[in-house]
């Protein structure tokens, strides 16, 4: 009841912000230099489909009903049409999705738990050679770009060793079902995987690290030691379990920089994800898809914000409306 | 440079990290600046060499156009570094101006941008950044303007936030009552003040906005005119294969510069706040040490608790403070005693040796802890037997402590109820639930925690709730002593009162032995027979209560009844006396409370008083014990009572 509740007023609070982003997007395309109709059209674009982009943009009516047309268009998901393919840029995207899922939601995963669990070890012994080392090596890691990393691994695993593919997500001639698939996949994967989670958990480790050392020094973690629970109970049940609360926090208010990890590995790797629509769209000068790319990341952005918001009232009791 | 920003550079270059980092990232800024006069070929120069891999002629090789990679990469630092410098400072400057007016203005200003600063942290900047740049056409600077105009928000939020504490400061209200204009105040006053932590994100910053020029030019979207780092890795690696040279060097480079930035935060950070690199932690293995020979089983007229020439030390950094200097009591079965003592004078220090808790950075270098009769800490190091500490065999069985609820001594995420039930479960593995459950109510009965209360959370109870929750946890196991740490303190003087009552009710009830450490002596007069007195590490006085309060034999424990105000002041300025006061204190000469005792004399500063002792448990450390003894205090009988009185 509490978090329906609290679900609720935050879901309210996200409209004006979707709204603020709907608005600066509408901005950029008519402060952009050049004519709005061949942003949106593309250049060599013909009469008729440009008339037609004029006339679904509604571009020679006054700004004000310029930005409640594409503000309607919005919300009926039409997000316009690529210029390349002509294709409505909302089913251009949602093919891609899966794809860029499966990257960085595996690569999200592994990152935090490892990052979680190495984090937490190294605030046990704050200050020791092994933490101090540790910390250095996972901001080394998180100053790493990417991009580079990626290239790197291909270097070394895919054209010097030859142990795993370098790019794409399938095998050309590889199987198209059942565990030969999965398997062709997975090897697909490791290699962007990887990249992505070296660098995530850079920041997981420092993350946790700085969290949980700030609970190990609570007083009630003095209680708990007073009380006389064993040390493994301590570190996980009070710990760890208030240590979480701002790791939540931080990892839904990254989740912005991680996607924009996920579409540079993505370039690096030809994997068929958002990322590497994005690349190609820069490349043909694709506004609209660039457009709508941004407006996607950034709902996603905001409803991963808002499950992180009620994972975190889920976890602290202490959150009320 | 001001002092503090010179200390803080000396801290960060002490540390590894700190000093490496600083290093790498001076090397990278002098080899830009000194790019034109290293005498490197053109970067823009084609040579007929194409994909040289590195040669004494090229040391990094050459590109696909035949131009010479070092000197690109040389160049291409120039362009980061313009890059972070720039991004980082615009973005700072609007970032501090908005913060700085949200947390100085407050009310609908302050609702208003802060809503904003969230809004900005929700948008994916990166692609945001990217769209502006794509839709403008890329070009370096309007890279830096878009990265600073994303980014803008980290700065404002530190800075609304230091502002709001800065606002308070005596300095800022002063010159407004002299009438100084608020921009004024804000300009002169507020954001150099308040610039510290954001000068330390800078760096934090910098290195974002280096990855992000860099992820932007390796997408296709850099400036076509500079060389930079990331449009070189953009080009190599369409050439991994054929020169992998391409893409190494500068994604070295990258990774040094941003690297040496984002550590060199970190230093800074730690440097600032030293305690973030050192709290916390798992307790350390201590030496321990086997159980003494020849113990006699307990007798019946065993005291509860000895303590004998404890001694506690705290290492921070080279120094140690010693907290605890020899502290030696004895507490019978069934009594209580009080220590009293302002903050820093080591109380607080002896509860964690008694129940050992200490945090890492403190030691025991002597002392023993008899319990029952039986050793739990001898020598400093703590007895174990049968592979098992003998204190671990005593926790909250026979000795459980009272914590200050308000202080967060119970965990926030988990019901009271479930607290207790855990520690029930934990020393009686095989208790059923029905038990626990029934054992649980009854003391909560017995506390005066209404049942309906049980289920809830440390937060949804009252403070006086709170606390009551605390010592219903503490007496769930039937311990036979009880040690208090400041109970009653943070709470409103009538639940204090009510409190207090309680816990001697149930001290007599439960025929409990108590230990009560309070910063207050109307707390501990109303539930203690013995009050101890302590002062920088030691118990200058200990006594019978209505003794102490009747006739004070240390002059410091005067000034805490306040029998002797006249002479030495308010009490608020003994209390606001700071540790460190203390700690120097105890390291000089002669009498510890010499210089701020008013019947201080030359004697004092020489030599350190002995104890002495004054009959019936009375013992005092003055020269003048027997003098003070002999002149009692302004109303001998009413004291406590009096006492009590004065802190209400
Ligand atoms: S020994 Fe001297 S300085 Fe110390 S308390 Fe007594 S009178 Fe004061």
């Amino acid at each position: 009841m509490r978090l329906l509740r609290y679900f609720l007023f935050r879901l309210l609070q996200m409209f004006p912000i979707a709204l603020f982003i709907v608005v600066i997007n509408f901005a950029l395309i008519h402060l952009a230099p050049g004519d709005v109709s061949i942003l949106l059209a593309g250049e060599g674009a013909d009469p008729e489909y440009m008339q037609s982009i004029r006339e679904s943009y509604g571009l020679d009516r006054p700004l004000h009903e310029q930005l409640g047309a594409y503000l309607g268009q919005i919300l009926q998901g039409d997000l316009g049409l690529s210029f390349r393919t002509r294709e409505p840029v909302i089913d251009i995207i949602a093919e891609r999705i899966p794809a860029t899922l499966l990257l960085a939601g595996t690569a999200l995963v592994l990152a935090s738990i490892a990052g979680v669990a190495i984090g937490a070890v190294m605030a046990r012994r704050p200050g020791s050679a092994l933490d101090t080392a540790v910390t250095t090596l996972s901001i080394s890691l998180f100053s790493i770009p990417v991009f580079w990393l990626g290239l790197m691994l291909i270097l070394l695993f895919a054209v010097t060793l030859r142990w795993l593919p370098s790019s794409g997500m399938v095998s050309i001639a590889g199987p198209r079902e059942g565990l030969g698939f999965v398997l062709d996949v997975v090897r697909h994967m490791i290699l962007p995987v990887t990249a992505l989670a070296a660098v995530w958990l850079g920041q997981y480790v420092r993350l946790s690290r700085a969290s949980v050392s700030e609970t190990l020094a609570e007083p009630y973690v003095t209680t708990a030691r007073a009380i006389g629970f064993p040390e493994r109970r301590v570190m996980t049940r009070f710990a760890l379990r208030n240590a979480m609360l701002p790791i939540v926090t931080v990892l839904g208010l990254e989740l912005g920089l991680l996607l924009s990890g996920a579409v540079l590995t993505e370039t690096v790797f030809s994997w068929p994800g958002l990322g590497r629509l994005i690349y190609e769209a820069i490349l043909s000068r694709d506004t609209p898809v660039i457009m709508g790319a941004f407006l996607i990341m950034s709902f996603t952005v905001m409803l991963a914000a808002l499950l992180t918001d009620l994972l975190y009232a889920a976890l602290d009791p202490r959150v009320r409306l | 440079m001001t002092p503090t920003a010179a200390k803080t550079l000396r801290a960060t270059v002490a540390s590894v990290p700190g000093a490496l980092s600083l290093a790498v990232f001076l090397v990278i800024c002098a080899t830009a600046l000194a790019a034109p006069i290293l005498g490197l070929p053109d970067p823009a120069d084609m040579a007929f060499a194409l994909y040289q891999p590195p040669s004494a002629e090229h040391w990094l090789g050459t590109d696909n156009f035949g131009r010479d990679i070092l000197s690109r990469v040389v160049w291409g630092a120039q362009v980061a570094l313009t890059v972070a410098v720039g991004a980082a400072l615009l973005s700072i400057l609007i970032g501090s101006a908005l913060g700085a007016i949200a947390g100085y203005f407050g009310g609908w200003v302050d609702g208003l941008l802060s809503r904003v600063f969230d809004i900005f942290l929700l948008i994916p900047t990166f692609f945001l950044i990217l769209l502006i740049v794509a839709l403008f056409g890329a070009s370096l600077p309007l890279t830096i303007v878009a990265i600073a105009l994303t980014t803008w928000p980290r700065s404002a939020r530190l800075m609304r936030s230091q502002v709001l504490t800065l606002k308070s400061r005596v300095y800022v209200q002063a010159a407004l009552a002299a009438g100084a204009p608020h921009w004024w105040v804000i300009v002169r006053h507020v954001i150099p003040n308040g610039i510290a932590p954001i000068i330390t994100d800078g760096t934090i910053l910098m290195g974002m906005a280096i990855l992000t020029e860099a992820g932007l030019s390796f997408l296709g979207l850099g400036d076509q005119n500079l060389v930079s780092w990331g449009s070189m890795i953009f080009e190599g690696q369409r050439h991994l294969r054929l020169a992998p040279w391409m893409s190494i060097a500068p994604g070295v480079a990258l990774l040094l510069l941003v690297a040496s930035l984002n550590l060199l935060g970190d230093s800074i950070n730690f440097a600032m706040n030293p305690q973030l690199r050192t709290r916390g932690g798992a307790p350390k293995r201590r030496a321990t040490t086997a159980p003494p020979a020849g113990e006699t089983a307990p007798a019946a007229d065993t005291p509860i608790l000895e303590v004998d020439d404890l001694r506690l030390v705290y290492h921070a950094g080279a120094r140690r403070i010693a907290a605890v200097d020899g502290v030696s009591f004895t507490l019978p079965r069934g009594g209580s005693l009080g220590i009293v003592g302002e903050s820093g004078c080591g109380k607080s220090s002896l509860g964690s040796a008694l129940l050992q808790t200490m945090p890492n950075n403190a030691e025991l270098t002597s002392g023993t802890i008899r319990f029952d009769g039986r050793a739990i800490v001898l020598g400093g190091k703590p007895v174990v037997e049968n592979g098992r500490s003998r204190i671990d065999a005593l926790r909250w069985t026979r000795m459980a402590t009272i914590f200050q609820s308000a202080m967060n001594a119970l965990n926030p995420v988990t019901t009271v109820r479930r607290q207790m039930m855990d520690a029930l479960r934990l020393h009686k593995p095989g208790i059923s639930r029905e038990e626990a459950t029934a054992r649980i109510a009854e003391v909560f009965a017995m506390i005066g925690i209404p049942a309906s209360r049980m289920n809830a959370y440390p937060h949804q109870l009252s403070g006086g709730m709170r606390q009551r929750a605390m010592i219903a946890l503490s007496l769930i196991l039937e311990p036979e002593l009880v040690i208090a740490d400041e109970p009653t303190t943070a709470l409103d003087m009538l639940i204090q009162d009510q409190i207090l009552g309680e816990i001697a009710d149930l001290r007599e009830r439960l025929n409990l032995s108590l230990i009560l450490v309070s910063h207050d002596m109307g707390a501990v007069a109303e539930s203690c027979d013995v009050v101890a007195v302590m002062y920088a590490g030691r118990i200058v006085e200990i006594a019978p209560t209505q003794r102490i309060f009747g006739n004070p034999a240390h002059p410091y424990t005067r000034t805490l009844i306040g029998a002797l105000p006249s002479l030495t002041g308010p009490l608020e300025e003994l209390e606001s006396l700071p540790a460190t006061d203390t700690a120097a204190a105890a390291a000089a000469t002669g009498c510890r409370f010499a210089h701020a005792c008013p019947a201080a004399t030359d004697l004092c500063r020489r030599a350190a008083p002995p104890a002495v002792p004054l009959g019936a448990g009375h013992v005092s450390e003055c020269h003048y014990a027997e003098d003070f003894a002999a002149e009692p205090s302004s109303e001998p009988h009413a004291a406590p009572a009096a006492a009590k009185e004065a802190r209400a």
